[in-house]
């Protein structure tokens, strides 16, 4: 097995990567960036605990072979915070309505739910329920979710 | 699970590849479906080349001409259930791929990709069954078309050979005043695979007379098909809620007929009478 040139900017950074060709971009997100923000769940496509971002769309990093994320563009949970220590609206919204019990959907959520907001800035309840439809939570019954969400909107729109 | 991973950066050269290592080769596109073979190792054990089409433009548009529709196989759910042409001209297939997985499957999974997996509960395909849909094949050396309706073996088995990519799927354009619908049954209403799916196309003369009928159940035969002898009981014909239900009985005793009694057929017989039954009342307008 030839290993694998791999180019990529994870969080605004450039990177240059050897992996074998059969990890997921999954795995080298967390084992060979360190962003363990980025959950493993089911690891079929299911829970959507994997969620990142690749060139503006959700996908679930489970289903993605590292090969295939060649020259993309990657968010990550880790990359929501724009400046060190600060907490991304979302993220804040999220603790503030209870929406963090485990916290293991979180980082998920909170991609499916960047990624919402930044093309519709004021989402309904349907759209939103859309939106985190992917997204599975065994702890909060999805309401908290649904209200931090619909928080953040509202706080971010005000600051804007 | 070893292999080597290949980005060949055009459809000649993906033709090329496959040719060259026919047998050890195998075709990567969304990864929706090749990923969970790959997680629960079973991939061939043959296979030692990955070829991944993902990222080839030359696999992902949707055009239209005169009188076709014409989409990419690299095309996602997504690009699908979102774009206009699909909507305006077959917003069956926008339905029914809207309704696939998750966004986040959506957003990875493709058209041809679901095609060839052929699951008998894939929802492109009843939808691309009553478009009349057909499957362009390519090799190094040949390329040819299908009709979607011979394209599947048996469950999870395509006519797909080794060294054969799909470059796209294509329909004719229904007439303008074409009604359709499409409805699925899950478990959960988030990423779930169909139990039961059907599309129907119709088209109504100004007196009310069935012109065109096609209609095509999922999940209930060993391989995707129009249920043409259902349809003929309502074609050139006034839609009535007696005939209807005929209809309706008549796709269950179909489903019997080719995928015999099974333990699941109990609990499908009365859910997909009641299923053709509400969507050809809805879809045929009829009181
Ligand atoms: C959580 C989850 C939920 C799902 N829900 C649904 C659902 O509700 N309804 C549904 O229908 N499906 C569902 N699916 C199945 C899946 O998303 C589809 O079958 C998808 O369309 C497959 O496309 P892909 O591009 O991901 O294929 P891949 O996984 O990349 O490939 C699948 C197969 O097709 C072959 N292939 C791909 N492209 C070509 C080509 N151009 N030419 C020749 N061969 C090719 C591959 O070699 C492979 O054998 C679900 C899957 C998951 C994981
Ligand atoms: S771990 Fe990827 S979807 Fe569950
Ligand atoms: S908070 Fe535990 S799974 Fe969502």
């Amino acid at each position: 097995m030839e290993t694998l040139s791999l180019e990529f900017k994870v969080n605004g950074q450039e990177h240059k990567l050897s992996v074998t060709p059969n990890k997921r971009l999954l795995d080298v997100l967390r084992e060979d960036l360190n962003l363990i923000g980025v959950k493993e769940g089911c690891s079929v496509g299911e829970c959507g605990a994997c969620t990142v971002i690749m060139d503006g769309k959700i996908i679930n990093s489970c289903m993605v072979l590292a090969g295939q994320a060649q020259n993309s563009e990657i968010l990550t949970v880790e990359g929501l915070e724009k400046e060190e220590g600060k907490l991304h609206p979302l993220q804040q919204a999220f603790l503030d309505a209870g929406a963090v019990q485990c916290g293991f959907c979180t980082p998920g959520m909170l991609m499916s739910s960047y990624n919402l907001l930044q093309s519709n800035p004021d989402p309904d309840e349907e759209e939103i329920k859309d939106a985190i439809a992917g997204n599975f939570c065994r702890c909060t019954g999805y309401k908290q979710i649904i209200d931090a969400i619909k928080l953040a909107a509202e706080r971010m729109n005000r600051q804007s | 699970m070893d292999f080597d991973f290949l980005q060949p950066t055009d459809l000649d050269e993906v033709c090329k590849l496959l040719n060259e290592y026919k047998g050890k080769v195998k075709i990567i596109s969304g990864g929706t479906d090749f990923m969970i073979d790959l997680h629960k190792d079973e991939l061939s054990p043959e296979i030692e080349y990955i070829i991944d089409v993902s990222n080839l433009r030359d696999l992902n548009y949707i055009k239209e001409d005169d009188n076709k529709i014409i989409i990419g196989a690299g095309t996602t759910h997504n690009e699908i259930a979102n774009n206009p042409i699909v909507n305006k001209w077959a917003p069956v297939l926008a339905k029914a791929t809207n309704s696939i997985g998750s966004p986040q499957i959506r957003n990875r999974g493709t058209l041809a990709g679901n095609i060839v997996t052929a699951s008998p509960a894939a929802d492109s395909v009843p939808a691309l069954l009553v478009l009349n849909g057909k499957v362009k094949i390519k090799t190094s050396s040949t390329t040819k078309e299908i009709p979607l309706e011979d394209f599947f073996i048996k469950p999870y088995q395509s006519k797909i050979n080794q060294d054969e990519l799909i470059v796209e799927i294509s329909f004719k354009k229904p007439p303008m005043e074409c009604k359709s619908g499409f409805k699925k049954l899950t478990r959960r209403k988030a990423v779930d695979k169909a139990r039961l799916n059907i599309a129907v196309l119709a088209l109504q003369n100004n007196i009310d007379e069935i012109e065109i009928l096609r209609i095509a159940p999922g999940s209930i035969t060993p391989t995707p098909e129009r249920f043409e002898k259902t349809e003929n009981i309502l074609l050139n014909k006034r839609p009535t809620k007696e005939l209807i239900k005929k209809a309706a009985e008549q796709v269950s005793s179909t489903m019997i007929e080719k995928s015999g009694y099974r333990w699941s057929t109990e609990y499908k017989k009365p859910v997909i009478k009641t299923m053709t039954r509400r969507i050809l009342t809805r879809v045929l307008e009829v009181e």
